[in-house]
């Protein structure tokens, strides 16, 4: 009985485990949550394995050779049972819990101290410089649409930044309250959620409204500034209005 | 000319754990690497139907220091990423490629990937991008040939996993990492080569797996919940920079085409700190213990890790006081 129920597993656990991991991958794909996750260049590959992991499933439901897989022995049952079970379900409730958004408490383990000095990130360039040279050169009396990342790179530059500063701004972000400030924060992601890189402004004043837990986005508009304390200039927004925004559909900056 | 920084002025050193985003980190870290493993087990099914084992040891040098040396240059020109690498590096062991040979090749690939060193150049494109590139790629090398020769020391048995080495080798001898090889025809274009392909691709896809899961799932425990503020104190530090550089690589499990971003931006970070970072992590780290451990027996992956943190800790020791 037991033997028989073993070489039930050992037949279907792999095409259950690979249609799992292809419907898991399908879904994410579907519902748009892949965009919280990875980069642009990699979601296609992920499709592609998706369909192939459920390929593979059908081909191994009908081209498996019992005499390729010995039957574990009874010391080794449990080990098979909990190998399928470790590649099975952490992945299906990974999907299912992850959030939406990188809460604070990440922010503040991924962020880096700005005190220290801000490095530039070379990477980055092109598409950044552009959106920098479109805001400058915008109707002045009309909020100017910025990313974050754009009051960064306008920071870093004496001569932008004095012709920047003082224009009415238009931008969104997360919105995440920390020790009695509020940041307008976006992340930037290379290639998943576990390399994206918090980067952020400051909001005048601590916008107690918000949600602390850095999950919920903004669009806010008003005056931009740049402050500078101890010789290190932190972009800031004088804020005129604050409302909470739909998520955009790409959450992340990428470089 | 572009600049961005990462800042946020009030990060404290005790934020803690989001349990949420542990999840969301290692969803990331096993969605981006699934696509790499499926490849890795596809090449290797090509492989373990259409190769046989003679034509790659023929192809072999005699020597397995030559051997090792034409491992590292192979790593430079056909570049895989970790997870890609590991079913294709199982299966060439079991063809009849020595697995000292082999490991090099699996350490070489993502380390001295050209995608690497362009990726390196341009994290730090206006922080003296070729003296980076040079000092990632030269030590690199250095800690590979000495890795390199440590394991052509090794015996099969030291090096490989008891299935590995025997596990499907009691039906077919072939598959035996013993040199003396047995050719067995290949099924290649049949019913039965399609049978033995798609058992090979799904057992190397599902058995490496398992190791990715558990790698992703430290790996995304750390890399979310450890503040890296806490080297920061640390980072400029003539001999305690570069333990923080290998400790940040340690724990945040990047791969080494994305790692010099990261740490370009990491200012508290003296150069030698940032290089022992980048010649660190992409030989081995929490997710790639794992990993290895789906091929290799836990002493010799120990042995490995002591090894190449300790050979890049004096590298980039030497060049601190250097400097």
């Amino acid at each position: 009985m037991i033997d028989r129920l073993t070489r039930q597993i050992t037949f279907f656990a792999p095409a259950a485990v690979m249609s799992a991991w292809g419907t898991v991958m399908l879904h994410t794909i579907a519902s748009g949550h892949i965009n919280r996750i990875l980069s642009p260049t990699l979601r296609s590959y992920v499709l592609v394995a998706a369909v192939l992991l459920l390929v593979l499933s059908a081909l191994h439901l009908f081209l498996y050779d019992p005499a390729s897989d010995p039957t574990p022995s009874a010391s080794g049952r449990w080990r098979h049972l909990i190998r399928w079970l470790v590649l099975l379900l952490p992945v299906v409730a990974a999907s299912i819990l992850s959030p939406s958004a990188l809460s604070s408490t990440t922010l503040a383990n991924r962020a880096l101290d700005s005190t220290t000095g801000a490095i530039p990130m070379a990477s980055m360039g092109a598409a950044n410089n552009q959106n920098v040279q479109a805001a400058l050169s915008a109707d002045p009396n009309q909020p100017v649409p910025v990313e974050v990342t754009d009051l960064i790179t306008l920071s870093q530059s004496p001569e932008q930044m004095k012709a920047f500063a003082g224009r009415k701004v238009r931008t969104v972000g997360l919105i995440s309250n920390q020790d009695g400030s509020s940041k307008l924060v976006r992340w930037i992601m290379w290639c998943c959620a576990a390399d994206a890189q918090p980067s952020s402004v400051a909001l005048d004043n601590d916008i107690s409204s918000g949600t602390k837990d850095g999950t919920q986005w903004v669009e806010v508009t008003g005056t931009a500034q740049f402050p500078s304390t101890l010789g290190h200039v932190v972009p800031k927004i004088e804020v005129d209005t604050i409302k909470p925004t739909q998520e955009p559909d790409e959450p992340y900056l990428s470089p | 000319m572009f600049f961005a920084a990462f800042d946020l002025p009030t990060a404290s050193p005790s934020a803690g754990l989001s349990w949420p985003d542990v999840a969301l980190s290692f969803f990331a870290i096993v969605l981006e690497g699934t696509p790499f493993l499926l490849l890795g087990a596809i090449v290797s099914g090509l492989v373990d139907v259409f190769l046989p084992a003679g034509l790659i040891k023929d192809w072999l040098p005699r020597s397995k220091i030559h051997g090792m040396f034409t491992a590292l240059g192979t790593g430079v020109i056909l570049p895989l990423c970790e997870c890609g690498a590991l079913p294709i590096v199982q299966r060439l062991i079991r063809k009849g490629v020595p697995p000292s040979v082999a490991a090099t090749y699996m350490l070489a690939a993502p380390a001295l990937n050209p995608l690497a060193m362009f990726s390196t150049f341009l994290a730090f494109r206006n922080q003296d991008p070729w003296l980076m590139v040079v000092l990632r790629f030269a030590f690199s090398l250095v800690v590979l040939v000495f890795l390199g020769l440590w394991m052509v020391r090794l015996r099969p048995d030291q090096m490989l996993r008891a299935e590995t080495l025997v596990g499907l080798t009691k039906k077919n001898q072939e598959l035996s990492p013993n040199p003396d090889l047995i050719q067995i025809p290949r099924p290649g274009w049949s019913l039965g080569g399609l049978q033995q392909f798609t058992g090979a691709v799904i057992r190397d896809f599902t058995g490496v797996l398992l190791f990715l899961v558990i790698g992703a799932a430290v790996a995304a425990l750390f890399s979310t919940g450890f503040n890296r503020n806490l080297l920061a104190p640390i980072g400029q530090n003539l001999i305690l920079g570069p333990l923080a550089g290998i400790l940040l690589a340690q724990l945040l499990c990047l791969c080494s085409s994305t790692d010099a971003f990261i740490i370009a931006a990491f200012a508290p970070f003296s150069v030698s700190a940032k290089i022992a970072f980048l010649v660190a992590g992409p030989l081995i780290d929490l997710k790639l213990y794992w990993l290895y451990r789906s091929a290799f027996p836990a002493r010799f992956v120990h042995g490995l890790w002591i090894r190449a943190l300790a050979a890049t800790f004096l590298l980039t020791l030497l060049y601190a006081f250097r400097s």
